[in-house]
């Protein structure tokens, strides 16, 4: 309980005193939802819930199971397999989707930092390309984790910045400066969600339990970057298109009325990959490692050039840095 | 008066102490572990995951360890292949797309370097009128400021082949030697990681893309091109109320 902006939130998941209860009002809920069940299979003719068929019914017991499930925190290891096979059926009930989900836990030892070079990128934005893709992100209200400003040689000034551009690029006497959620050591996200829906992870990505979110918004109020995303509908992505390869904090689908942000790829860089972004970059504007690895790229960056941070004097201490050659 | 000028005073002195009290309180920095996540055990099954992960294994690009250079901490550093095979290692699969990820004009044509149908030997096989043609796209660059020409950089009896200025001969994908002899800061910056690209991973084997992977050596300048759409902010923003 050391950390005060989360009272009451265990450290990691089985170490939660809420777990040494015999019951609590979730898990009641869940036995209730659990015995109705139990009784519709019993009884056989009766209809619960008004389904009809098997899986109707299958569909409507996973969605009430869904929705008493526990804090991702407060998980067990089985109450985590659980989950994501719950999940993992939901995905294919819904919308005949073959999903892996992953809870791949931060490697120990690992803190990820990002520099973003402004005078090696185009603005060709392939990596808005790439992340769209790769995070299943909403095609129809066309969600996007990352920002490009375009900007006019000599000063940075977001202000007058254009983001919407649509011209052939580069264009002449201009840069780019792109934006998306900084995992900030500070984060101001987090301390003001009021259910705890959102938490640093130990290697500083800042993530989202989707479906413990209640959709409030406040940390899009606080944010002074403007890194979150919310949900006014049902996220759309076409069958086709769905990227299997998934991770619970992370690219998995997200309910309408729940708030989305970048994780740097979670499901990626926790098994050592880089971001998408990082890798769709035809530049190499982006650099991307470990900060706690003295001898990493991201640390070469951070000591031997000249880098900045964006509104830096509001102290939220962001892990992602700009720099030019 | 007087007063006045006390009660500001002491508004002035009660505002820094309040200022440097938060700043006292705000103890959070970059390189530090998020708060309360330090005293994490990592239990047997996450332990277990860290160990399958094979970081090594990453890294799927045919590759040449680099000959002069060495990264960061003087690690050991590999150059991608780009001879290996079309396409080798150029382009990335992001959930159900594949992205070809070249940043100059026509660098996967040149895949399989086919200097050698016209440039046998010493001669240009090809018939001289053809010639003009053949290179349409070239913006000599290097010869115009370098004073350089053709073999300051090809070898004469073989176009295909690098050849520096000491006399010593280097392939096509160890063109970073050869951009070395001008271009040193560009070079080291790269072997260090603040210039060019990775490929594959953060950990585990770093492999980097070739000098002529991205720039053009007879055409250097970034070509335009239209970008992927842009965002339509009005939708993402949702009703505004």
């Amino acid at each position: 309980m050391s950390d005060d902006r989360n009272p009451g939130m265990p450290e990691g998941p089985g170490e939660g005193s809420l777990l040494q209860k015999p019951v609590d009002r979730r898990g009641a809920l869940g036995l209730l939802a659990a015995g109705v069940a139990a009784g519709a299979a019993a009884l056989g003719a009766c209809r619960p819930l008004n389904a009809s068929t098997p899986e109707e019914r299958e569909l409507k017991v996973l969605e009430w199971q869904e929705f008493t499930q526990k804090h991702y925190r407060r998980m067990t290891e089985a109450e985590r397999a659980e989950t994501i096979a719950r999940i993992e059926r939901l995905a294919k009930i819904r919308h005949d989707e073959d999903v892996t989900i992953a809870t791949t836990d931060a490697q120990p030892g690992v803190l990820f930092g990002y520099a973003f070079n402004v005078s090696k990128c185009q603005g060709f934005r392939n990596c808005i390309e790439a992340c769209i893709n790769e995070n299943n992100l909403d095609r129809a209200s066309d969600t996007q984790y990352i920002r490009i400003f375009e900007m006019e040689n000599g000063v940075v000034n977001l202000e007058e910045a254009d983001a919407t551009y649509q011209h052939e690029v580069p264009l002449e006497g201009h840069f780019y400066l792109g934006t998306q959620c900084f995992q900030c050591a500070d984060p101001p996200c987090v301390p003001v969600c009021p259910v705890g829906a959102t938490w640093q992870e130990p290697d500083g990505i800042v993530v989202i339990d989707y479906n413990w979110c209640v959709g409030c918004r406040a940390c899009m109020a606080a944010c002074p970057y403007w890194a979150r995303r919310f949900n006014w509908s049902a996220p759309e992505v076409p069958l086709s298109e769905v990227n299997p390869n998934q991770h619970y904090l992370g690219n998995r689908a997200r309910k309408k009325g729940c708030v989305e942000k970048c994780t740097f790829c979670i499901h990626r860089t926790r098994l050592g990959q880089l971001p998408a972004c990082v890798e769709a970059c035809p530049t190499g504007a982006r650099v991307f490692g470990n900060l706690l690895d003295p001898d990493s790229e991201i640390r070469w960056v951070l000591a031997n050039k000249h880098v900045f941070r964006l509104k830096e004097e509001l102290a939220t201490e962001p892990r992602f840095w700009y720099f030019s050659d | 008066m007087t007063r006045s000028w006390v009660t500001r005073g002491t508004v002035c002195l009660a505002a820094a102490a309040i200022i440097a009290g938060c700043r006292e309180g705000h103890q959070v920095r970059w390189d530090q572990l998020p708060p309360g996540t330090a005293a994490i055990a990592v239990d047997s099954a996450t332990a277990a995951r860290n160990a399958a992960r094979e970081p090594g294994a990453l890294a799927t690009v045919t590759a040449d360890t680099v000959v002069g250079w060495t990264g960061p901490g003087g690690r050991p550093f590999e150059v991608a292949r780009r001879t290996a095979g079309p396409d080798a290692g150029h382009s990335r699969r992001f959930g159900t797309i594949t992205l070809p990820i070249v940043l100059r004009q026509g660098a996967r044509a040149l895949t399989q370097y086919p200097c050698m149908s016209c440039h046998a030997g010493s001669k240009v096989t090809m018939a001289a009128r053809r010639t003009p043609d053949a290179h349409h796209d070239i913006q000599p660059v290097h010869p115009d400021t370098a004073g350089g020409v053709c073999a300051t950089c090809h070898a004469q009896d073989n176009v295909a082949s690098l050849v520096l200025i000491d006399g010593k001969r280097a392939t096509l994908d160890q063109s970073y030697r050869l951009c070395a002899q001008c271009h040193f800061a560009q070079v080291n910056a790269w072997a260090a990681g603040g210039h060019g690209k990775r490929l594959d991973g953060w950990q585990g084997r770093r492999v980097v893309m070739a000098c002529t992977d991205c720039h053009d050596p007879h055409r250097p300048a970034v070509q335009q091109r239209i970008p992927f759409r842009a965002p339509e902010l009005e939708k993402t923003r949702g009703p505004i109320p």
